[in-house]
Parts: C-alpha cells; sequence; structure tokens
C-alpha cells in the first residue's frame, strides 16, 4: 500500500513538472544544410527547461553550442525533431510570435554610428509596436525599467559605440529585457568580460531568472556553471546530458569532457586542475587558512597530504609573518613564502624521492 | 524624468527639421532666380502665380522651375537609397555610386539606348519609352544590388567590398563602351549626351515619370523605418527581435532600386550624394534612428542637389558646369572623412 503511495506522489511530482515546462527539445537534429546535403553536427537531441531556470550549456569548442542556440531561436532551421516553446512546435510560430517569446544576445558585436543606449534598448520593443516603432507609455514604462534594472539608466544617452564591452553587454540585456520574453537564450554571455564582470553578469542573470524569466546559455566558464545554474545540458559528442551541476559531477558526466591523464576533476568541490607528477604524499601539521593555502601549493608540486606522522617534516607559520620550515633528520630549512617553498620542493625532493617532508605550525 | 528628456528630444530633432525646411525652400528659390539671367523676386513670383505672360514666365515654368523640381527629386531620391544601401549592407562606405548601382541603371539604359530602340534618343521619347528607360534602369540596379548582397554574404570587409564596386563599375562601363563601338551615330550620339548628366535636359513627361518614381521610394521608404532601425542590429538579432528578413530586405531592396534607377535614367550618374548625405544628416541628428535619418536625409540631400545646381550655374558669370562635379567636390571631402574615422574605430553606418 505504502508502495503505490509512493508511486503516485511521484507520478504526481513529474506531472507538476510538465505543467511549469517552457521548452523542450525533442529529439532535435541541429547542422547545416549545404545544397542538397545536410551536415548534423550531433546525435538528435533531448534536453527541457522550466520557468525560472537558469541553464547553463556546456561543451568543446565546435561541438554545436551556438548552432543549437541558433535553431532554438529559429535562426537557422531544424534539420529533424521538435522544439515545443510553451506547450507549441515552434514551427507553428510566425517570426513575430516567437521573438514575444524568446529574446536572444550572441557574441556578435552591434556596431552602428550615433547609436544611443536608450535607442538600442527601444528596439527591443520591435515585435510589440507599429510600422513606425514608436512607443506607447507602457513601452516607454517597459523601455526605462530595462535600463533601471541592468543599471543602465545613466548611460541612457551614451553612443553604444564608446561603451566598454561589460556596459555594451549589460545594454544588449536590457534590449531583451524590453522585449518582454518569457525566454532569454544567451550565447556566451561572460565571453568578452573581465573576471568582475562575469560575475557581474551571472548575477542579473541569475536575478532575472528567479524573476520568472528561463535564461538559456552556453558558456565555457565551468566554475560559473557549477555554482550558478539550476540545470545544465552538458553536449558530449554522442549524446546531450542534463541534470543539475551536482547530478552530473555524480554521475561523473564531467570526466569524459577532458582527457583523464591530464585534467583531473575534483568530484568534493566542482573544481578542475591538471593532474600533477606524483612525488608522494606528507604530513601537514598545521590549522587555518595557512595550512589549507600550503597544501594547495604542495598539490601542484607533486604531493598529497598524509594523515601519519612521519619525519622529515615541515612547519607552516601560524601567523603570516612567520617561516615555513622543513625539519629532516639532520637539518631543517627556513622558507618567507610558499612561493620559495614550492620552489625548493619541486627542485630538490625530485633528488630525494624517499623523502617525505612534513609541515607543522611553529 | 524620462517623459522630460525625450520631449526635449523631440524638440532638439523638430528645431533642426525646421531649420533643414526652411533651407530647402530658401535654396530652391534661389534655384529659380539665378541661372544665366537673374531674375527679379517679383516677376518670379508674379510668374509662378500665372499673373504674368511675359519671357519670365517662359523661363521660369519651362526651365527654372523643372529644374529645380528635378534637383529636389533627385537629391531625395540618391540621398534615401545611399541611406537604404548602407543600412541593409551595414556597410558606410554603400552608396549607389560607388557601389556600381548607378553602373548597372546606367548598363540597363544603354541597352535601350544602343542597343533595341533605334531612332528613338532621348530627347523625343513619349511617355511610354520614358517608362521603358526607367524600368530598365531599376532591373540594371537590381542587378547589381543582387550581386553585391550575395558578395556581402561571404565577405565582410568593407573596403574589399567597396573595391568590388569599383571594379563592378569599371566592368559595366567597359561593356558599354564595346556596345558604343557597335553602336550607329545617332544612337551614340544621344547615348553620350545621357551619360554627361544633367538636371536640365528632362522633358516634362520625363519629369512626371521621374517625380511618380521618387515618390513611391519615398512612400516605400517611410514605411520601411521600423525595418531599418532592426536591420542596424544585423541580421541575426533583427531576426530574433521578429523580422521578416525576406520580405524586408526585398521591400527595401525594390526601393533603392527605383530611387537610384529613376535617378540614374534621366539625369544620368551622379555621384556622391547617395553616400554623403546619410552621414551628414546622422550627424546633424546624432541619431541612427530611421524614423528620424529618413525625413532628414530627404531634406538633407533636396537641399544639398538643390545648392549643387545653383553652384553649377556659377552665379553672376553665363558659365555653366557640369553638376556631377559639384555634387563630387561637396560628397569625397564627407567621404574621405567617413573612411578615416571608420578605419580609426571600425564603427559601421
Amino acid at each position: 500500500m505504502g508502495y503505490s503511495a509512493i508511486g503516485e506522489e511521484i507520478r504526481y511530482c513529474m506531472m507538476e513538472g510538465k505543467s511549469n515546462e517552457i521548452l523542450s527539445l525533442e529529439a532535435l537534429k541541429i547542422g547545416y544544410i549545404s545544397g542538397r546535403r545536410k551536415r548534423e553536427l550531433l546525435p538528435p537531441v533531448s534536453a527541457n527547461a522550466k520557468k525560472g531556470e537558469l541553464v547553463a550549456i556546456l561543451g568543446r569548442n565546435g561541438i554545436g553550442k551556438s548552432t543549437l542556440l541558433r535553431t532554438i531561436m529559429g535562426l537557422q532551421p531544424a534539420l529533424g525533431g521538435r522544439i515545443i516553446i510553451d506547450g507549441r512546435d515552434s514551427a507553428r510560430y510566425s517570426r513575430l510570435e516567437l521573438a514575444r517569446k524568446a529574446g536572444y544576445i550572441s557574441t556578435e558585436i552591434v556596431r552602428a554610428s550615433n547609436m544611443k543606449v536608450r535607442d538600442l534598448v527601444a528596439i527591443g520593443r520591435f515585435p510589440h509596436t507599429g510600422w513606425t516603432g514608436g512607443n506607447d507609455p507602457e513601452g516607454e514604462a517597459a523601455i526605462a525599467s530595462a535600463m533601471e534594472r541592468t543599471g543602465m539608466t545613466s548611460f541612457r544617452n551614451r553612443y553604444v559605440s564608446e561603451l566598454s564591452d561589460g556596459e555594451r553587454q549589460r545594454a544588449m540585456i536590457a534590449r531583451a529585457l524590453a522585449q518582454e520574453t518569457d525566454i532569454l537564450i544567451m550565447d556566451e554571455p561572460t565571453a568578452f568580460l573581465d573576471i568582475s564582470g562575469r560575475f557581474e553578469m551571472i548575477h542579473l542573470m541569475s536575478r532575472f531568472a528567479r524573476e520568472g524569466r528561463t535564461i538559456i546559455f552556453s558558456t565555457h566558464d565551468f566554475n560559473i556553471a557549477l555554482n550558478q545554474a539550476d540545470k545544465i545540458w552538458l553536449i558530449l559528442d554522442t549524446a546531450l546530458v542534463e541534470g543539475s551541476p551536482e547530478d552530473l559531477v555524480l554521475s561523473g558526466a564531467f570526466n569524459s569532457l577532458f582527457d583523464p591523464g591530464i585534467v583531473s576533476f575534483n568530484h568534493n568541490d566542482g573544481t578542475f586542475s591538471l593532474r600533477p607528477e606524483k612525488r608522494g604524499k606528507l604530513f601537514v601539521r598545521g590549522e587555518g587558512l595557512i595550512r589549507d593555502w600550503t597544501i594547495k601549493a604542495l598539490a601542484r608540486a607533486g604531493y598529497t597530504v598524509s594523515d601519519n606522522y612521519s619525519v622529515p617534516y615541515l612547519i607552516t607559520p601560524v601567523k603570516e609573518a612567520g617561516k615555513w620550515v622543513i625539519v629532516l633528520d639532520d637539518a631543517s630549512y627556513e622558507f618567507d613564502s610558499i612561493y620559495s617553498l614550492a620552489g625548493w620542493l619541486v627542485k630538490t625532493i625530485t633528488l630525494l624521492p624517499e623523502i617525505l617532508p612534513v609541515i607543522f605550525n611553529k | 524624468m524620462s517623459n522630460i528628456e525625450v520631449q526635449y528630444r523631440d524638440k532638439n530633432a523638430a528645431l533642426i527639421f525646421s531649420i533643414l525646411i526652411i533651407l530647402l525652400i530658401v535654396v530652391f528659390f534661389l534655384d529659380i532666380f539665378f541661372g544665366s539671367v537673374t531674375l527679379k523676386a517679383s516677376d518670379v513670383l508674379q510668374s509662378l502665380t500665372h499673373q504674368s505672360h511675359s519671357d519670365v514666365e517662359t523661363i521660369v515654368m519651362k526651365f527654372r522651375l523643372p529644374k529645380a523640381l528635378t534637383a529636389l527629386f533627385v537629391g531625395i531620391a540618391l540621398s534615401l537609397s545611399g541611406l537604404q544601401m548602407q543600412t541593409i549592407f551595414r556597410n558606410p562606405m554603400a552608396g549607389p555610386y560607388v557601389l556600381g548601382v548607378s553602373s548597372g541603371a546606367s548598363f540597363g539604359v544603354a541597352i535601350v539606348i544602343l542597343g533595341f530602340s533605334a531612332g528613338i534618343t532621348t530627347g523625343n521619347l513619349n511617355s511610354l519609352g520614358n517608362w521603358a528607360l526607367v524600368f530598365s534602369a531599376w532591373i540594371g540596379a537590381g542587378a547589381v544590388m543582387v550581386l553585391i548582397m550575395l558578395i556581402s554574404s561571404r565577405v565582410h570587409d568593407i573596403f574589399v567590398i567597396l573595391v568590388i564596386g569599383l571594379m563592378l563599375s569599371g566592368g559595366i562601363s567597359a561593356l558599354v563602351s564595346i556596345m558604343q563601338y557597335f553602336s550607329n551615330e545617332t544612337m551614340l550620339k544621344s547615348y553620350v549626351i545621357w551619360t554627361m548628366g544633367s538636371l536640365g535636359n528632362l522633358t516634362g513627361s520625363q519629369l512626371n515619370v521621374l517625380i511618380i518614381s521618387v515618390t513611391a521610394g519615398m512612400i516605400l521608404s517611410l514605411a520601411s523605418v521600423k525595418m531599418l532601425n532592426a536591420l542596424l542590429l544585423g541580421e541575426n538579432y533583427a531576426m530574433s527581435i521578429g523580422l521578416n528578413i525576406k520580405f524586408s530586405r526585398s521591400l527595401i531592396f525594390a526601393c533603392t532600386c527605383i530611387l537610384a534607377g529613376s535617378v540614374t535614367a534621366f539625369c544620368g550618374p551622379i555621384g556622391f550624394i547617395g553616400i554623403a548625405v546619410p552621414h551628414i544628416a546622422r550627424n546633424v541628428f546624432r541619431t541612427s534612428d530611421h524614423f528620424i535619418l529618413v525625413p532628414g536625409s530627404m531634406l538633407t540631400g533636396g537641399i544639398l542637389m538643390i545648392a549643387s545646381d545653383l553652384l553649377s550655374q556659377l552665379p553672376g558669370t553665363g558659365a555653366t558646369l557640369p553638376v556631377n562635379s559639384i555634387t563630387s567636390l561637396i560628397g569625397i571631402p564627407v567621404v574621405i572623412w567617413v573612411i578615416l574615422r571608420s578605419a580609426k574605430k571600425s564603427g559601421i553606418a
């Protein structure tokens, strides 16, 4: 009895999910048509996204992330399968109807002289205006609010050609917001941005997703995708795998992205690192931040941390001004910084492969 | 806050529009007053309102007014076609003359004058012949437009396209020379006179055809302001905001061919107005919005073309220069300025 009740509940949850779905790809084939020949980039892909989700698309260069996004936007034809947007086949939308459902931002830079930020944002109202492109009060309000929410209000009279990369990207987002769509498709939104620009961008994107928009973006930034996305569409050569970042970590899906001999994926914190030459195990005595970062440097030098005390050993300082000390059987060496310690380890210990130094807090 | 600013912006544009309209009226009347004979203002006004039957009326109604009207519509047509080409190709160097569209139109005309209709000359073409002439110019212009479009879809370097446009013009001139070699003397003469380019040789029925065609082009241009704005973003973004790219491109293409073709059919190739005026309009109004740029280019183009005509008559002397040389002298500095600026920061259109 209890068993079947659980079954009911599961079915109920799945139905709940279905009703919330805004975009789903059903055995979609993407690629190019040249002449009568079709060149498919991938096996048919299936995936879906719900309202208010931030979906990151990951995959190696050239696998077809941009092509997939362009196909969803109807900028190039699907070679087979279906794209369901808000319960309706996208093939049955007119271009204008589609533009009221989904907005698009790519890495293509708009170059138009004398175009002010406000003009650019106003063009986003295209699917909602009459033949002159003029805006009613409602449209003006949408433009003002789009600029407000992207922090572009004070830039309204600046020329687009004079903006920095980050400002221009924000102006492009304001344009897409003014379009008032349920879905926002973004091809590498963080591509040109510096680190702070990236976090600012991802912060904006998460905020707009929380407001109920579905944002689907491609990226090469694993860190951002793993930490911020509600869902990942991972494109591999053989298939598209979807799930929460955590699901994909646990299933080992990311391992197939890299050559396991060179790159290792840390299942604990979701980071990738180059797999260093293995030199041995270390006992590290100490505590706090200084110990943690020292261990990181040791790992790069090829040492993993040993749980067992042994000699020779090494000591990490408790305070910043302290010294790192390696204590061998018959001698000890002092270092002012992790940099000099790591340099010494790389240079010296390869000569003495049996020596396993230990680090202490002095 | 935003409303106040919108009003301010509109007021600013409205002020510039008023100044341009006044300027247009002034140069239009100056163009009628000045010529090989300088007329008195009172005589001109009388003849315009049919209150006198003097030589002045003959001069004004038969020569000066048609010529000023021709200059006005030629200026409007070339500027609009230049604006549309710059937006649709996303290329600040686009224009009917530099990209060879005018040459294409000339080729169409050459086929009519040199090839098929022996015996008729531009001077005595009846109105059916005028439409044939215009139509062949449209087709010739359209053929070059399609070629340039195909090339632009593969090559994105604006300077490469510019050079290809020049090559196209050169190739077409070569073809026309060959046709001239094989044609008889009468046809050749009427063709050579046509190529000199003039605003003053149009018959009444030719002026009618020009005005009808250019008016149609103006209406289409005004109807396509929203599409032109979307096309500023490039093809992908334009489609993503809901533009039907095939329809809008065909419409704007047709419009450009009608405008540039009609002018070339009756006045010969007139250079550099089409490329220069849109840049002047953009920088006078400081905007990229075609809702302002389309009427702005029409006014600026009309003013510049009439002013060129005025200058070509060298007020005070009896001499008349070819109008093409005046438009080149006005247009070329603007084009050089645009080249230098876009080479510096690669801002397009």
